[in-house]
């Protein structure tokens, strides 16, 4: 019981939880999230409809800047699992790098592993998604955690920009034993998708998302 | 004279027998613009396509041949699922993607 309530709220507890994390088959993604305690650059091409493979670099610090943590990773995306249904589509993923790790609070570069899960649910109205991803290298082990839910001001059609409203809640175990809380304004057009917004301590965040 | 030239000429032209034919199909988890990108990227790029047109309201996507080629269906639905959706209906409409999009305008 107690085994099946983690794997529920691992679930609904996630990492950077974007829209679909690759596009479609043959195509590049591009995906950046920038915010004070987090950055990340990430880039992906679809093999098929369902693996990608790319780079992510991640950066992490702490709010008062005494550690932070950088990883480098080849990455390697799988829709594990998907439901296309009339008004609706969920999604999900795994999403696992392998690389090298640095940070100002342990020596050298370490090697990292670093899988994840995400799991998506989106109408033309909602969305709502969860993720979870761990770092684990040589006695270093971080996570991150975060849910995203929001919905669209109006429905829009293909050619129109979408605003959404969306709020995350995330954890970053090396970053704060806190939850972090961000509204953002998020608008789709076409091939763009950017979110922007502040935390409740008023730290600015952005994220967009590009693909060709 | 003249005048009855151009009418003949409009009624046989805009006639349905010379009106488009074009692939409209149901497509189910057709939510998100940025996301259906594949599919318009997709099918356009196919020797046969003139025009496409994505519905995220009715979950419609609309093709259009060029003049004198036909479309192959097996095909855009194949583009359609290697986009990450699946179809569910395909009917054939005497539409151009230009004239649907112009009942979009009206309608709005």
């Amino acid at each position: 019981m107690k085994l099946w309530f983690l794997c529920i709220a691992s679930l609904l507890v996630s990492l950077t939880v974007k829209a679909a994390p690759m596009g479609f088959k043959d195509s590049w993604m591009t995906m950046s999230d920038f915010s004070k305690t987090y950055r990340e650059l990430t880039v992906n091409y679809a093999l098929t409809p369902r693996d990608a493979i790319g780079v992510t670099s991640t950066y992490m610090q702490t709010n008062n800047q005494s550690q932070s943590q950088l990883n480098n990773e080849l990455t390697y995306t799988r829709l594990v699992k998907r439901w296309n249904m009339p008004d609706a589509q969920a999604n999900i993923w795994f999403i696992g790098g392998v690389g090298e790790t640095t940070g100002n609070y342990f020596n050298g570069a370490k090697a990292t592993v670093s899988p994840g899960m995400q799991a998506d649910y989106e109408t033309t109205r909602l969305y709502a998604s969860a993720n979870a991803r761990i770092y684990v290298a040589d006695g270093i082990t971080n996570h991150v955690v975060s849910t995203r839910t929001g919905f669209s001001f109006y429905e829009a059609n293909y050619e129109e920009t979408q605003p959404w409203l969306i709020v995350e809640i995330r954890k970053m175990s090396m970053v704060s034993s806190q939850y972090e809380v961000t509204p953002m304004i998020r608008l789709i057009h076409n091939r763009f998708f950017v979110e922007a917004g502040a935390n409740l301590q008023g730290q600015p965040r952005l994220s967009f998302m590009y693909v060709f | 004279m003249k005048k009855t030239l151009i009418a003949i000429l409009l009624a046989v032209f805009l006639s349905p027998a010379f009106a488009v034919t074009s692939m409209k199909a149901t497509v189910n988890g057709m939510v998100c613009a940025f996301c259906a990108q594949g599919i318009e990227k997709r099918i356009s790029k196919m020797p046969a396509t003139k025009a496409v047109y994505v519905d995220l309201k009715k979950k419609i996507v609309v093709v259009e041949p060029k003049d004198g080629m036909a479309l192959d269906q097996k095909a855009i639905i194949e583009e359609v699922k290697d986009a990450g959706y699946d179809i569910v209906k395909v009917e054939s409409i005497s539409k151009s993607v230009a004239e649907l999009k112009a009942e979009l305008v009206t309608n709005k």
